[in-house]
């Protein structure tokens, strides 16, 4: 899957147009890439293209060109303001502000064009439709980049994607020798590419066959393994910090509450949550399901492989994107491939 | 409904009044659409109330459409928003998201004895039954109610007691756990009070909401003593969700969402993961 189709246009371009078109969508919208930012690599607003890690200047921390955290952060932000509340006497009055700048993101990595798309299940497709990551996906054109190599702890080839994955982006640019490939994949990118400038090419990707690094369990062979002793096991080293959460490209649990700006006036937010927190299911008066670590970290694992994939509708397929984020910021080494592993070894 | 799903409707406490030991009911007139999006709610169902500027919370509604015009909520005073909610007096406002979930199916229950079994604040969302089935005698077979309190100052809805009773075919039953000196009903767990009731399971479905230890304790014996089919043993369940609309991922009970799967569901949808409910 995600190869490009030979009937769509290509064109070839070299470093210096791409980055004068770079330059040009910097100047008319927000243009999001990854650059590094105290030696980590993050999808961040740049203002020209010279501010853009390239790959060729990857730092060590990031070889393969993935960002610490996910796209998700652009479409669905760690804290967002839902509306504002002001008081005055017995009088409410509420305002909300929706999001409308135009941003393109640049160098999205197969793995996270896939992690937009599974949120696309829960926040577009299934209603009510969550207008404020509705408003950002459909102002935001996706630029993808093949991966240049695997990391250690990649694995998007055993839940279906690959490195040149170009399914899930609007435009997909290929590193090769000669320049840079570019196909447009949606109407959207299409938009974005300048008329005659470019040199077009017959030349199409020869897309390289990935092989599945292991064989993930089906869906429907997880509800036996409910009960297993292992989840107990597995969890023992788990810290409940939730960073897996924090840089899973699809992770979107949320918490909603009222924060005070000053006397009168509030915003109600919606923030980034996680379900291997402790007091994540805690409800008023104390009582707190979920309370063993186990439980909740195999909540986690059945989310991903079996619960949204019911939930959203996504058939056969994972919620996972194989991106390696929670197995490398792990700080006790609890590894999704391992259980993945485990999960398929006979009893 | 408004575009962003989130924004609350705006809604004036016309009343305001204890219920039980810091558990008040509270009467909501909704303003400006949130009159129409309250048109009909069913039996069941919930909504968020926000205390402004401390936060929303879910609810079970309290009382029947046809007992309107008011969305009615009782509220037990446990968190910081319910704390906020009980400060407030008549002529407050509140905000108010819904009507969210599914809902008992009272058109399939026409016909049957119901049993009606509620443990403390869990009395609420079984109210609109209660009162639904009142307004609708005819339509169903006998009306019991079991309904349980750890002491006397936690039952609530005491004053309409008298009309429930007073209804024909219709039986009430109470029991507290630590009673005082002036309880003459029944003493101990809901569970001894349905032993000795012993409803038959004959042409009936049972409705059930409490703590969920009282849940997991009142439908076993349903079913493993009375026996009652599972699937005629409903509950409505309760988690702290914080969207009430499938997104935010905080109420799951395996692959279900309580929020838009339930709050209402028969023990055959969720016997087996109920163990991770409690």
């Amino acid at each position: 899957m995600g190869k490009p189709d030979p009937d769509k246009k290509h064109w070839l371009i070299s470093q210096s147009e791409l980055e004068s078109w770079l330059d040009g969508i910097a100047n008319a919208r927000t243009l999001i890439a990854p650059r590094l930012e105290a030696g980590l690599l993050l999808y961040r607003p740049v203002t020209k293209s010279d501010e853009i890690a390239w790959n060729r200047q990857l730092p060590r921390s990031s070889p393969s060109g993935r960002p610490v955290l996910s796209v998700k952060e652009i479409f669905f932000p760690p804290t967002e303001v839902l509306f504002s509340i002001k008081k005055t006497g017995q009088e409410i009055h509420l305002a909300e502000s929706f999001p409308d700048w135009e941003t393109v993101v640049f160098g999205v990595r197969p793995c996270d064009a896939h992690g937009v798309k599974l949120l696309d299940a829960l926040f577009l497709d299934t209603n009510p439709v969550d207008s404020f990551y509705a408003r950002r996906r459909e102002n935001t054109t996706l630029i993808g980049l093949t991966c240049q190599s695997l990391e250690s702890t990649c694995f998007c080839t055993s839940v279906g994607g690959a490195p040149d994955d170009a399914h899930d982006v609007d435009i997909m640019l290929i590193e090769t020798d000669e320049g840079f490939l570019v196909e447009a994949v949606t109407e959207k990118g299409r938009f974005l590419i300048p008329g005659g400038e470019w040199k077009e090419t017959t030349v199409t990707h020869r897309s390289s066959n990935y092989a599945a690094q292991f064989p993930v369990p089906d869906k429907d062979n997880w509800p036996e393994h409910f009960n297993d002793d292992y989840w107990s096991k597995i969890s023992e080293r788990c810290l409940s910090c939730r960073a897996c959460a924090y840089v899973c490209p699809t992770c979107r649990c949320f918490a909603v509450r009222d924060e005070t700006i000053s006397p009168g006036e509030f915003e109600r937010i919606r923030c980034w949550d996680a379900c291997a927190g402790e007091n994540y299911r805690r409800v008023a008066g104390g009582h707190k399901p979920r309370a063993e670590k186990g439980e909740r970290l195999r909540n986690r694992f059945y989310c991903k492989f079996y619960y949204y994939p019911e939930q959203y509708g996504l058939g056969t397929a994972s919620a996972c994107t194989g991106c390696g984020r929670c197995i490398e910021v792990c700080p006790a080494g609890v590894d999704i491939t391992e259980v993945l592993i485990d999960l398929e070894k006979p009893a | 409904m408004n575009e962003n799903p989130m924004l609350p409707y705006l809604g004036k406490l016309v009343e305001v009044r204890d219920l039980a030991s810091e558990i008040k009911l509270f009467r909501v007139e909704m303003l400006n659409g949130g009159g129409e999006a309250f048109k009909s709610f069913q039996p069941g169902q919930f909504a968020f109330v926000s205390a402004f500027g401390l936060g929303e919370a879910p609810f079970g509604i309290a009382n029947s459409c046809g007992r309107g015009p008011t969305v009615d909520f009782a509220v037990a005073r446990l968190g910081s928003v319910t704390t906020g909610l009980h400060e407030l007096g008549e002529g407050d406002m509140v905000g108010v998201r819904g009507p969210l979930g599914n809902w008992f199916p009272m058109k399939k229950f026409k016909g049957k004895n119901l049993i009606v079994l509620g443990g403390g604040i869990g009395g609420a969302p079984l109210r609109p039954v209660i009162q639904h089935v009142l307004d609708h005698r005819a339509d169903f077979g006998t009306l019991t109610i079991l309904w349980a309190a750890r002491h006397p100052s936690l039952l609530v809805f005491t004053e309409e007691y008298n009309e429930w009773r007073a209804a024909p075919d219709t039986y009430l039953h109470l029991t507290v756990d630590n009673p005082d000196e002036k309880w003459d009903q029944n003493v101990g767990l809901i569970t001894q009070l349905l032993e000795k009731v012993t409803p038959s399971p004959e042409n009936s479905v049972t409705i059930t909401c409490g703590p969920p230890i009282m849940i997991h304790f009142v439908t076993k014996m349903l079913q493993e003593k009375l026996g009652f089919n599972p699937k005629n043993n409903y509950v409505t369940l309760e988690a702290r969700m914080h969207c009430g609309m499938g997104k935010c991922g905080r109420c799951n009970l395996g692959e279900k969402l309580i929020c838009v799967d339930g709050p209402v569901f028969n023990m055959e949808e969720v016997g087996g993961l109920l163990e991770t409910y409690l």
